[in-house]
């Protein structure tokens, strides 16, 4: 069953068209990788999913539902959570307090202003559980600021799943790291999303073609081809695409 | 358990402190200052609901003291001429309720963004509604402001609230009270959103919640306490002016804030306390009050942008090693020609001021006129200004290895 289906997805700023007729489904359960050159619009359809960006024309649905122009509120309510090609976390907030804010809305504290946080004992159990997952017990009560690069990457992951999404959209989750600290945080998604549908911009072959199940090629705003990682690897097009070749323009 | 126990007893010892002031100090005049504090630190603790706590930037902030103020002297009329009866301990709610009503109306729209755009909004809402106040002459009394009466009001237990003191522990109540539900406030959901909004509101709507919503019921509940405090000032000067709403209140709500250090739940108290001492005890002494108070501004956003609180919390660390008498010695060495310092141009400024005239300091007669006078004022000051320049050093190191804390092993990622 597909959990999340573009269709005929359009984006245009100002004149100029960044995303051209996307056509895309996603299956419960599948790790999707969205692959292409830069400025190929793989953040801007992030954006235009999340609820960043409203759509110029089309439908997105999740669960069959049309999500397209909602608030990014809304949609993460819906269960859909995203990091940022950017480390976006509070900067100021302790780790645990990211953590927590993250959880709030799942557990269904809304807007409140009549619970006391440090009372709830759930809330708590839940937030420390997720920062085991993610190593940064330790870290627990130090600002979210002052923590090493590769730590708030994880942290930024923590918040996404913290949610309880089921769809998780991950943007660049390694960019920016050491070789060392990639092959961590890759073994990290694949522990916190297991059982979730992941989707994943990423710029490392290696790490694509080892995680996906399915890539889509992104080029100038149009999907080329979207296929098992083997045949990805394989397709001409994708190649002539990738080595800078300026084909897809026709 | 120890923590809700040291917390517990914070918070007894703050209610001791409201309680046991005028026992202490109980001349009028001290009473007087008292229960300013008392209202500065409501106004102040709701300021920082918005600045500190949410992120929002307000010029206007007197406007929801003011209102609930105008709404408290209104309620002493009515009960003056006996159109409702009740005791005035409730009319600080109802005026956090005209707060409320006005936060609710006007952060409808006022919310939608921080930054900027929130910051001019609160400036123009702040300067129509002091227009206005001197247009709606029958609910703002023009110029002249309204007065009313709190002794017409029903006795609780025998008292009339003639006079001060029995004002202050009224205030005194409603401040415990203010203090602690805001506190409470900063530790729901909502109020450790209004963090998250504050920090990033981008992220905090991918986790589910609106920024507007979030600032929203921040901007609210400030609005709330800000008309308690209105309502308290009411109670105690019965005589409510213009001057509660315009931009002068709001500009000095503000400098409490900031001085005493927003990032602190406690740093409002402090700026509220200081503010208030510096406000009624200076000007006794000198016309150049406003001056000082401005001077004082400048070096806190200068040298301790988080402020009172923040500089007091800057050895947190020292004191938890235990090395905190380490820090004693080079302070002073650094504080000792820091005082010399400033207090030299106090005196130059004090004597620029007074002109033709001389003071005496220290069984010296300084005349303004004279240019030895002036001549030795400049050495001194230039001097004690080399000397502190010269021990900063000293003390910035003593400070780094009094805060050092060896890593834990751990920590090594």
């Amino acid at each position: 069953m597909s959990i999340l289906t573009l269709n005929n997805v359009h984006k245009h700023f100002g004149e100029t068209p960044i995303i051209c007729g996307v056509n895309l489904n996603i299956e419960e359960g599948e790790r999707h990788a969205i692959i292409g050159p830069n400025g190929a619009g793989k953040s801007t359809l992030f954006h235009l999913i999340s609820g960043k960006y409203p759509v110029t024309e089309g439908t997105i649905s999740l669960r069959g539902q049309a999500i397209q122009n909602l608030p990014p509120y809304e949609i993460a309510r819906r269960g859909l959570a995203r990091s940022f090609q950017v480390t976006n976390i509070f900067p100021r907030l302790s780790v645990f307090e990211n953590i927590r804010c993250g959880l709030l809305w799942k557990m269904g504290y809304g807007y409140s202003f009549w619970n006391l946080l440090g009372r709830q004992h759930d809330l708590n159990t839940a937030a420390h559980g997720i920062l085991d997952q993610i190593g940064l017990s330790q870290r627990a009560d130090y600002p979210a600021g002052e923590l090493a690069y590769a730590q708030q990457r994880a942290l930024e992951l923590g918040i996404a799943i913290a949610s309880g999404a089921e769809v998780i959209m991950l943007d660049e989750p390694v960019a920016g790291m050491s070789h060392s600290e990639a092959e961590n945080a890759v073994a990290l998604i694949r522990r916190v999303t297991e059982g979730k549908t992941l989707i994943m911009v990423e710029h490392d072959m290696s790490i694509v073609f080892g995680i996906a199940d399915r890539i889509s090629v992104l080029v100038y705003g149009e999907l080329i081809a979207c296929d098992t990682p083997s045949n990805i690897r394989s397709s001409e097009k994708v190649q002539e695409a990738y080595l800078g070749t300026v084909t897809a323009d026709e | 358990m120890k923590k809700i126990l040291t917390k517990s007893l914070v918070w007894i010892g703050y209610l001791a402190v409201l309680l046991l002031l005028p026992q202490f100090f109980d001349s009028i005049l001290a009473v007087s200052l008292f229960n300013q504090m008392a209202i500065a630190i409501v106004f102040a603790l709701s300021y920082n609901m918005l600045l500190g706590q949410g992120g929002m930037l307000s010029f206007g902030h007197a406007v929801y003291f003011g209102l609930g103020g105008f709404l408290a002297v209104h309620a002493l009329l009515l009960i003056e001429f006996e159109t409702v009866y009740f005791s005035i301990v409730y009319i600080p709610l109802l005026a956090g309720l005209v707060g409320l009503l006005a936060a609710l109306f006007i952060g409808s729209f006022s919310t939608r963004k921080a930054g900027t755009v929130f910051a001019m909004i609160s400036l123009g809402i702040g300067e129509l509604l002091a227009a206005s106040s001197l247009i709606f002459v029958s609910f703002f009394g023009g110029e002249a402001g309204v007065s009313g009466d709190r002794t017409y009001g029903p006795p609780l237990f025998g008292v009339e609230f003639f006079q001060g003191i029995e004002i202050y522990y009224l205030a005194a109540a409603w401040v415990f009270v203010a203090t602690l539900f805001m506190y409470l406030f900063t530790q729901t959901p909502a109020g450790r959103m209004a963090n998250a909004v504050r920090d990033n509101p981008e992220r905090a709507e991918f986790i589910g919640y609106s920024a507007r919503r979030v600032r929203y019921i921040s901007f609210c509940a400030s609005g709330f306490f800000a008309g308690i405090a209105g309502g308290l000032y009411a109670l105690n000067y019965e005589f409510v002016t213009e001057e509660t709403l315009n931009a002068v209140t709001s500009g000095r709500v503000l400098l409490m804030a900031y001085i005493g250090g927003l990032g602190y739940f406690i740093g409002p108290i402090l700026g509220a306390v200081i503010l208030t001492l510096m406000n009624s005890l200076l000007s006794n002494y000198t016309d150049l009050w406003m001056l000082y108070l401005g001077i004082l501004f400048l070096l806190t956003v200068l040298f301790l942008p988080k402020g009172f609180a923040g500089f007091i919390m800057m050895h947190r660390v020292a004191w938890l090693q235990r090395r905190i008498r380490k820090l004693v010695l080079p302070y002073l060495a650094t504080a000792i020609p820091a005082m010399v310092f400033m207090a030299t141009c106090v005196l130059m400024l004090e004597l620029s001021h007074i002109e033709d005239e001389s003071i005496s300091v220290l069984n010296m007669e300084l005349s303004a006129s004279s240019s030895s006078t002036w001549l030795g004022l400049l050495l001194i000051a230039s001097t004690s200004m080399l000397v502190t320049r010269r021990t900063l050093p000293a003390l910035r190191e003593a400070w780094e290895s009094a805060n050092h804390v060896a890593d834990e092993p751990e920590s090594k990622s």
